[in-house]
């Protein structure tokens, strides 16, 4: 559970050619509920938006691809159910994640703090290398904003922390917070092997090659 | 009985039996007091019940005439049933089409099942007591007790069993065919399983040659077993006229016997709903009913009413008159937990954070729940107010609870059925006693049915359960929504409606929910083991699920799971726990109940059979 060693390894493009490294990271989404962390998904990996995105129960999956120089990321994606009866079950999800989207709603300063309590339970119980993101979703309603960007900013500094504001529905920087992360992350040739948790236990070579490159060189 | 009883022994009789309820042909007798024979005719040996109102004399020449169908299974026919064209006298039931009884608790009545979850006959003992027609019964009969209802007798005669297959098969067309099966099933009673062993080879070969030329002898094995475990299982589904299409049998685990199916039945419908009720109104047998809705549901417009009783809004044995109370009651019990958070002012609120919290919950969960439905679509839709205004009640119930994410899922469909907000705010209120403890604040309630859920399926099929286990999804959290919301996401809403009201019967055990999970999870087997599915891919593949499951064959599954869970020989008290199955001490598996006996003889029964019978053609 603890291996922490990014997954890498040489693709080959269907043509045979090499493509160049492909890294796999568990990215794991926290955040009060209704913040907007299934939607920021579902931009994510869709391109698709929902006004009234139904609540997660458990847990999702996904995954999304994207090309870095000559690296494809491959992103496995736990979003969870925010809600704070269901804090229990996250570590579960963000154990042994290499990286973590830490969402708010602009519109509401109870989320804000409730972020903070996660950045700080990630920094003391997650992989102590994890990559932390701090996003201020739903951007789009920026007229009732009830957090400051300078707040979220100063805070996001002194913890070190990506931020950025996004909106799920706009999709304003949501491909960018995934891609600032993925550039954050350690892209060693450090191959390791089946991890520990079995998530991402091997890459099909020819098919992972080609959707990578459909999905993230556009 | 002699004055129309040609050849015919009277084995017991009794008076002051009135007639309550049986073919509509026969409802000028109904209410009326008469006397209840067992007889047996001398050369067909084939024993009736009969009953006769007092106010009637029989002539014999109207006897036949009467019930033709007498012996009619034994030509191959179905039971007919139409009336006779002449005018009954009385009652006169062949006792191989009764296939239960049940006693009531007061020993006052006894009603006699055909099989089909139809009510033959219908009799009130007016001195109060039919323990002597039971004993009579129990005398005659070899009964086992139904595990879904301890007042149901089923009968378990296997040489009927077979009798009635072997002629519904209508094989024997030559004597000597017909006597060396005949020899077989006398013999198979004394010695089952050496004759199974031994005989049936010889057997197929004889049907393969005689009956049967162009196909496998295999309907037949299956036709016996199927007659015989089902009858013995659930002493109400006849498998009369049931072909080898309409099941299959499927191996799981080594350990447990072979899955019968579990066709649905018909949906509770309004006259059989109005049938169910006395002359006020009350629901006289809840088990009945219970069982009706366990095998077919209920009929899409009478949900709403059905659905009252099985949420607790009203008891069974109300009658109209106690319902009109109940009903004024929970009005004004609704409207004042609703004022007591309408009349907040805003400085109370805002001093008062575990409330507002609550309903801040509520806001977010509402407007997010099922808008894709017409019912709660758009702007200013009054129905999502109802749903937060029932929510919000809610957390003035149960303060404690309050609200947690999920329940706007239970709500939704409740909501959408009742179309009130009193009704639908009480049969939530219903629903939650049931399912509160998932909402538990740490999760022990979730943890614990995620567990019993682990141990069943390892019970049931060890080859998935170790897979999920080398996966590290041991744990079964990529069921959690299933059990959160009882498959609320995994369904289209009718769907839905369906699942629950079978789950709320609790029939025909405690958590027949884990079972329908098992009845999902197995369908997922070969994908999950063969496409070598991790953690993630397993949770992924399971999410994905949704809307792309088949309730009724779900169900069917989940129900043949049930049985052989139950009639496996290796089964432990931790699985019985788990369904509500009696727990039997360690040293002595099978010695759970008084009818212990014929419990070891059915299963030893069943067994042989199937032993014998595979064994034959393998």
């Amino acid at each position: 559970m603890e291996n922490m060693a990014t997954r890498t390894q040489t693709a080959q493009r269907p043509n045979g050619s090499a493509q160049g490294k492909i890294c796999q990271f568990k990215l794991v989404l926290l955040g009060e509920s209704a913040v907007g962390k299934s939607s920021l998904v579902l931009r994510f990996v869709k391109g698709q938006f929902h006004e009234y995105q139904e609540s997660t129960i458990g847990a999702a999956f996904l995954t999304q691809t994207v090309c870095l120089d000559d690296t494809t990321v491959k992103f496995e994606i736990w979003d969870t159910a925010g809600q704070e009866r269901y804090h229990s079950l996250a570590p579960m999800y963000y154990r042994g994640a290499q990286a973590a989207i830490v969402v708010y709603d602009i519109t509401n300063q109870d989320t804000f703090g409730r972020a903070k309590t996660w950045v700080k339970e990630l920094q003391r119980q997650a992989s102590p290398n994890i990559v932390i993101a701090l996003a201020g979703n739903k951007q789009d309603l920026a007229n009732k904003r009830m957090v400051e960007f300078e707040e979220a900013q100063n805070y996001a500094d002194e913890n070190t922390l990506l931020f950025m504001e996004t909106s799920a529905k706009t999709a304003m920087n949501v491909n960018d917070i995934f891609l600032a992360i993925a550039k954050k992350l350690p892209r060693n040739e450090q191959a390791s092997g089946a991890s520990a948790s079995g998530q991402g236990r091997r890459l099909a070579e020819g098919d992972t090659g080609a959707r990578a490159a459909g999905s993230c060189c556009k | 009985m002699e004055d129309n009883c040609e050849g015919c022994m009277e084995l017991f009789s009794q008076d002051g039996v009135l007639l309550k309820q049986a073919h509509s042909y026969y409802i000028q007798y109904f209410n009326e007091s008469g006397t209840l024979y067992i007889t047996e005719y001398a050369n067909t040996k084939d024993r009736f019940i009969e009953w006769k109102p007092n106010s009637v004399t029989v002539h014999s020449d109207s006897h036949d005439s009467e019930w033709s169908f007498v012996n009619a299974i034994y030509r191959g026919e179905q039971m007919s049933p139409q009336p006779p064209d002449s005018k009954p006298k009385y009652i006169k039931l062949d006792m191989n089409q009764v296939r239960s009884f049940k006693v009531s608790k007061k020993n006052d009545t006894m009603t006699f099942f055909d099989g089909k979850g139809e009510i033959l006959c219908h009799f009130f003992f007016q001195h109060g007591n039919c323990f002597s027609l039971f004993a009579a019964l129990k005398g005659l009969l070899k009964t086992t007790v139904s595990k879904r209802d301890k007042n149901i007798h089923i009968i378990v005669d296997e040489t009927l069993q077979l009798n009635k297959s072997f002629a519904t098969l209508d094989l024997f067309q030559d004597s000597q065919s017909a006597s060396i099966v005949w020899g077989f099933v006398r013999s198979f009673q004394e010695k089952p399983v050496e004759t199974a062993f031994g005989a049936f080879a010889k057997i197929g070969n004889t049907i393969g040659n005689n009956f049967m030329p162009s196909s496998s002898p295999q309907p037949i094995e299956e036709e016996v077993i199927t007659n015989d475990v089902k009858e013995y299982e659930r002493g109400v589904e006849s498998s009369d006229g049931a072909s080898p299409k309409d099941y299959e049998i499927i191996h799981s685990s080594p350990e447990l016997p072979s899955r019968l199916q579990y066709p649905r039945g018909n949906p509770l419908s309004y006259d059989q709903w109005t049938a169910l009720q006395d002359s006020e109104g009350r629901i006289e047998d809840v088990e009945y009913t219970k069982l009706h809705i366990f095998r077919g549901g209920i009929a899409p417009s009478l949900r709403k009413v059905v659905w009252k009783y099985m949420l607790d809004f009203y008891p069974w044995n109300s009658s109209n008159a106690d319902r009109k109370t109940i009903l004024g009651k929970k009005e004004q019990d609704y409207y004042d937990m609703k004022l007591q958070w309408k009349t907040l002012k805003p400085w109370q609120l805002q001093n008062f954070v575990q409330l507002r919290d609550r309903l801040s919950l509520v806001e977010k969960d509402v407007t997010r729940t099922d808008r894709t439905l017409p019912f709660y679509a758009g702007d200013n839709n009054k129905n999502l107010q109802a749903m937060s205004d029932i929510l919000m009640t809610y957390v003035m119930h149960n303060f404690d609870l309050g609200y947690v994410q999920g329940m706007s899922d239970l709500l939704s469909p409740i909501l959408y059925l009742l179309q009130n907000e009193v009704d639908a705010f009480w049969c939530f209120a219903g629903f939650m006693e049931r399912v509160c403890t998932n909402f538990d604040a740490d999760q022990a309630g979730m943890k614990t049915q995620l567990s019993n859920l682990y141990i069943l399926l390892k019970f049931s099929n060890p080859t998935l359960a170790s897979y999920l286990d080398n996966q590290e999804s041991g744990n079964m959290f990529f069921c959690f929504r299933w059990l959160l919301v009882l498959f609320k996401r995994e369904f289209e809403l009718h769907d839905v409606f369906r699942l629950w009201e079978v789950v709320w019967t609790n029939h025909p055990c405690n958590n027949f929910h884990l079972l329908i999970s098992i009845a999902i999870l197995e369908k997922q087997q070969s994908e999950f083991i063969g496409e070598e599915m991790g953690f993630n891919e397993i949770l992924k593949h399971v999410n994905d699920l949704s809307g792309k499951l088949d309730v009724n064959d779900i169900l069917d599954n989940a129900e043949g799971l049930y049985y052989q869970i139950r009639e496996s020989s290796q089964l432990t008290n931790e699985v019985r726990q788990i369904l509500g199955l009696p727990l039997i001490a360690e040293s002595s598996p099978k010695d759970d109940s008084t009818d212990s006996i014929e419990n070891e003889l059915m299963a030893n029964v069943d067994k042989a059979y199937e032993n014998g019978l595979h064994t034959s053609y393998f």
